[in-house]
């Protein structure tokens, strides 16, 4: 009877569908290791081109691997289900703040062997390279980028509004100035911040090192929250001026990552706070007009000020077989590392980013020193597409300001405590800064005993 | 399009009685059950895999802490105590309990007074019916980001500007605390009413106007007809759709989702947010324990809820 | 004589004809304003360029027209590739469900083994578990089935719906017993049973399962959201929130905008499907 063969065909259907899914060996069927390397989502052809190019000369030069690719965007509420369900990549890449937690958890995979015997290993800049190590010192993800917090700012705003787009501003009561002009002369915020998603913490965060105060103190393997130190109460402060008193932050006080960026491109944000090479961002994603671009660094005040520091770790899956372990050591090396350090390899990169139209010599932070930053700037220069004279006033002075990393316990649920403390201050005129940051403080320091 | 229901319920024997047999497996096979065994067979196993498991699993990862890498861990209360000392879900549990009410104010009367109306509509019912329905037809995820723009607090906001054109000023919609729900409120009434309102016209259109004849040789008039017959009839309906709407809006989760996150300061976050903040939205791998534990919790207040409900209103329906 | 609440003698008093019509009135334009509105802004923003809706939204087309809105939506921002997993997803999921309530309804109803009441309470229970209790148990299901980012996690949790087998159960046990005795006097076995009498009556039972199952496919978000991270396996309800930030407010509400043709092209062409089934399903909860 008909039916019979629908019910077990469908049957047999569904149970080899479910064994297809648990896919992926170590090796290939020509003897060669697999190993799948992430590739950023929605790009566009230019891009993808660009990568399998990179991709291409790697094999060739590493005839026993065979490399695969896989779309893979890091997301911190996903990331545990990919890893139990076998779905991450090999190599993938993530943020400084989450890699500590992951590598305490080993949940990547411990290559710190194979990383000590990279050459230039003993080259990493010490604050940044602590953001991929173990307890034990031993590097579990490499850092591969890195950037400061900065001051983003529109040029044709400013030029509206009757402001010198050369002449940012340098102190905070000139960004509140700059801001009300704007939002008197063209009728756009001035000012805006993030506030969802966790960035209203981290913005906050960034804005509390910027006057002054820190948001954790470490005393050997203690944390002490402070989150309510008077320099965020100073700079809540100036928050609610510019919102309250002078109307210049506009009329959405719900912004996340994606989305001031976007209102920021089509040009109704006057100024706000992101991480430095947020251009590559600004123009892959929502399309700024070059010409609109300006970047300053940020206002710091008093002696204690410094920027908040981030950056990009690439690490190695831990469910990764040996073989595949030690192939994608050797792809972070020939992908993410050897256009930093070796002239070559640099400007090939530069090159074939350049020529798919996408975006190099935006601002970062050099992963080694300084010295060796300004030598790859001199490799890449002729391919630097970027309006390089629009970022001096933050390229020229990022290297004078003092980088503070983020706060390491907990961070991203104090960070999610203080998107609600700046949206209370942004959409309540009588919000109590100081009881809201005395609840932050108490919850955030149950959440840091917590672990 | 169903046969006449006077068909009895039990299928009568028409054969012979027989000596009972000894059921042995062979007699349940030849009697066919096996056959129906096997059409019984998809029904199982989707229940068994998506439902009667996943509850089961549900009770029992509320004691556990799961992390997915290890194996989980018994940590027997811990879960509901975390949960209940979370200054959060009171605010959760306050957020909901406002959008039902409001939700209630809006969505209940307002279907009823318009199904009314309609029920006495003679020739064009079809294109009030068809009106009222749209909302409801429109996908509610691009029902929400059409409102979401709309709510622009902005004086060029789409409802700022209409309301500019009266004479009134902007409103901040999604930008403040008091607003915040209010607008999620009005935009989830707008897309359900038209549910609501064509099932009340078939209930007012079942009304027999023999009652309705009866209250006129009475002397009713046309306000009095209203009241005595047709809420009267129209009683067994109002009460489903009441427990309907509680248990739906305790559950509301897409609005506030995509409209604030749950913001302006959680002004907007309700338990089925607070959830899914739990589960998916904390970093690195959820904590399911106390999302399960949660979700048990809500569960479990909604079946007293709705218990005590029909308990009470046993009496009230109509036969 | 088909009437209401109001009798032929009340429509006959003018007082009585002037409110009602007013009301009548007063009824259609805010149904037009409720229901129309937003559909026809819709429309018209969606080939406004975006200058204009931001500063002008309600103007009709002060600077002309911008077809090429919808072109950029179906092209770049692939509004077709996500439209197809739209479909595919609701044509799966209509499958499964179609299957699991009409073979459960059968031998509910039709067979009628022994153990048939244990079932249905236990079916029936179901329905009073919200559905969220089932969410993180399926989703870490998905994740050791490696179901994730596979249609296969939508298709099949979607079949079980104790609303579906209650109804299709229902329905069955109202169809003639007397032919189903005949044939199997006559030597049927269950398989014809079902393939060759069942089936063909149940038509309309068909009809209205399949109207819940196709409108609840498409407007499904938090289990595809979930369940399905990659975006190029995403139906248009899961993408459409996540692409906001990515494109410009006029490509945007083009993509809304075509998203929301082919239900209303659905809803104004079956119409009656639609509004008597919710009459229906009104009956079957009273």
């Amino acid at each position: 009877m008909s039916w019979k063969l629908v019910t077990t065909g469908a049957a047999l259907a569904v149970a080899a569908t479910a064994l297809a899914g648990c896919a992926g060996g170590a090796t290939s069927s020509d003897g060669r290791t697999v190993l799948t390397v992430s590739i950023d989502p929605g790009l566009d052809k230019g891009a993808v081109a660009a990568f399998t190019s990179r991709v291409k000369q790697f094999e060739t030069a590493n005839p026993g691997i065979d490399v695969r690719t896989e779309e893979f965007k890091w997301d911190a509420t996903t990331f545990t289900a990919k890893l139990a369900g076998g779905t991450l990549p090999d190599v993938f890449t993530l943020p400084f703040t989450d890699g500590r937690g992951l590598i305490q958890r080993r949940q990547v995979a411990d290559i710190s062997g194979l990383v000590r015997a990279l050459p230039y290993f003993s080259a990493f800049s010490p604050q940044i390279a602590k953001a991929g190590e173990a307890e034990d010192g031993g590097m579990w993800a490499v850092p591969i980028s890195a950037y400061g917090q900065a001051l983003h700012y529109n040029r044709s705003l400013f030029t509206q509004a009757g402001l010198n787009p050369d002449n940012p501003p340098s102190t905070w009561d000139e960004v509140r100035a700059d801001a009300r002009q704007i939002a008197q002369r063209t009728g756009q915020a001035g000012y805006a911040e993030m506030t969802t998603d966790n960035t209203g913490g981290w913005i906050l965060t960034t804005l509390d090192y910027a006057f002054g105060g820190r948001t954790e103190q470490l005393a050997g393997d203690q944390a002490k929250s402070t989150v309510d130190n008077q320099q965020l109460v100073d700079a809540l402060g100036t928050l609610h001026t510019m919102r309250w008193d002078d109307n210049s932050m506009g009329s959405n006080f719900l912004y996340d990552w994606n989305g001031i960026n976007q209102d920021f491109a089509a040009g109704r944000i006057g100024m706000y706070v992101s991480g430095g090479a947020n251009y590559g961002s600004l123009r892959a994603q929502n399309a700024i007009k070059p010409a609109d671009y300006g970047v300053t660094t940020l206002p710091l005040v008093g002696k204690n000020a410094g920027v908040l520091g981030g950056g990009t770790l690439a690490a190695v899956s831990a469910s990764a077989a040996d073989q595949v372990k030690a192939a994608a050591v050797k792809w972070i090396d020939f992908y993410y590392m050897r256009k930093q350090t070796d002239q070559a390899a640099a400007v090939a990169d530069a090159k074939t980013t350049a020529d798919s139209g996408e975006v190099v010599g935006a601002p970062e932070l050099p992963v080694f020193d300084k010295a060796q930053y300004d030598r790859r700037m001199g490799w890449i220069s002729q391919y630097v597409n970027v309006p390089v004279k629009q970022m001096a006033p933050y390229t020229d002075k990022m290297f004078d300001q003092p980088l503070v990393p983020e706060p390491t316990k907990s961070t991203q649920q104090v960070y999610a405590l203080l998107d609600t403390v700046v949206q209370k201050v942004l959409t309540d005129r009588d919000a109590d800064i100081n009881a809201l940051l005395a609840d932050a403080q108490r919850q955030a320091q149950t959440l840091v005993d917590r672990g | 399009m169903t046969v006449t229901a006077d068909k009895p319920a039990v299928t009568t024997h028409t054969r012979p009685p027989v000596r009972r047999r000894r059921r042995s497996p062979a007699t349940w096979v030849r009697g066919g059950g096996l056959g129906a065994l096997v059409f019984l067979l998809p029904m199982l196993v989707v229940f068994t895999a998506f439902s009667w498991y996943p509850i089961v699993e549900s009770v029992v990862m509320s004691f556990q802490q799961t992390n997915l890498i290890t194996a989980p861990v018994f940590v027997g209360l811990d879960n509901f105590r975390a949960v209940l000392t979370d200054p959060l879900l009171w605010t959760a549990v306050r957020n909901t309990a406002w959008f039902a009410l409001l939700a209630l104010l809006f969505g209940f009367p307002v279907p009823l007074v318009a199904a009314v109306l309609m029920s006495e509509v003679r020739r064009w019912r079809g294109l009030y019916s068809a009106l009222a329905y749209l909302p409801v037809v429109i996908p509610p995820v691009v029902a929400v980001l059409l409102w979401k723009f709309c709510y622009d607090a902005g004086p060029n906001g789409v409802f700022n500007t209409m309301l500019r054109a009266v004479g009134l000023g902007p409103l901040p919609w999604l930008q403040d605390s008091s607003s915040a729900m209010v607008s999620l409120v009005v935009e989830a009434t707008w897309a359900a009413a038209g549910g609501t309102i064509i099932i009340y016209l078939a209930a007012l259109t079942s009304v027999s106007p023999d009652l309705y004849e009866a209250a006129e040789i009475d002397g009713a008039s046309v306000w009095g007809k209203i009241w005595h017959v047709t809420l009267p009839q129209l009683r067994g309906v109002l009460l489903i759709t009441f427990i309907l709407q509680i248990i739906g809006t305790a559950q509301v989760f897409l609005e506030p989702f995509l409209f604030t996150g749950g913001g302006p300061a959680h002004a907007t976050t309700t338990i089925l947010l607070l959830i899914y903040d739990y589960a998916f939205a904390g970093t690195l791998g959820g904590d399911y324990g106390s999302a399960t534990a949660l979700s048990v919790l809500l569960a479990l207040v909604l079946a007293v809820f709705s218990a005590l409900y029909f308990r009470l209103t046993r009496g009230w329906g109509t036969s | 004589m088909n009437r209401g609440l109001l009798s032929s003698y009340d429509w006959r008093r003018p007082v009585v004809r002037r409110t009602a019509r007013t009301l009548h009135a007063v009824l259609l334009g805010l149904l037009f304003l409720a229901g129309l509105g937003p559909v026809l802004w819709l429309a018209k923003s969606a080939i406004t360029p975006t200058q204009d809706t931001l500063r002008d939204p309600l103007a009709l087309f002060p600077h002309g027209i911008d077809l090429s809105t919808l072109a950029t939506a179906w092209t770049r921002v692939q509004i077709d590739h996500y439209f197809l997993n739209t479909v595919l997803l609701a044509a799966g999921s209509w499958l499964v469900q179609i299957v699991v309530a009409t073979t459960a309804g059968f031998v509910l109803s039709v067979l009628r083994p022994r153990y048939r009441h244990v079932v249905s309470a236990v079916v029936l229970a179901t329905m009073f578990v919200p559905s969220i209790v089932l969410l993180v148990p399926m989703y870490l299901t998905m994740v050791h089935l490696s179901l994730l980012n596979t249609f296969w996690a939508v298709w099949l949790p979607s079949g079980a719906s104790a609303f579906n087998v209650l109804v299709v159960q229902r329905f069955f046990a109202n169809l003639p017993g007397e032919v189903f005795e005949a044939a199997r006097v006559d030597g049927a076995g269950a398989g014809r049973l079902f393939w060759s009498l069942v089936l063909p009556m149940s038509r309309p039972v068909i009809g209205v399962v399949s109207v819940f199952a196709v409108i609840a496919s498409w407007k499904d978000f938090l289990w595809p959201m979930l369940v399905l991270p990659d975006p190029s396996a995403q139906p248009l309800s899961v993408r459409l929130p996540a692409l906001q930030p990515f494109v410009e407010l006029d490509v945007f509400l083009a993509a809304l905008a075509i998203s929301t043709v082919i239900p209303v092209v659905l809803f104004l062409v079956f119409q009656r499907l639609f509004l008597r089934n919710d009459a229906l399903s009104g009956a079957v909860k009273g």
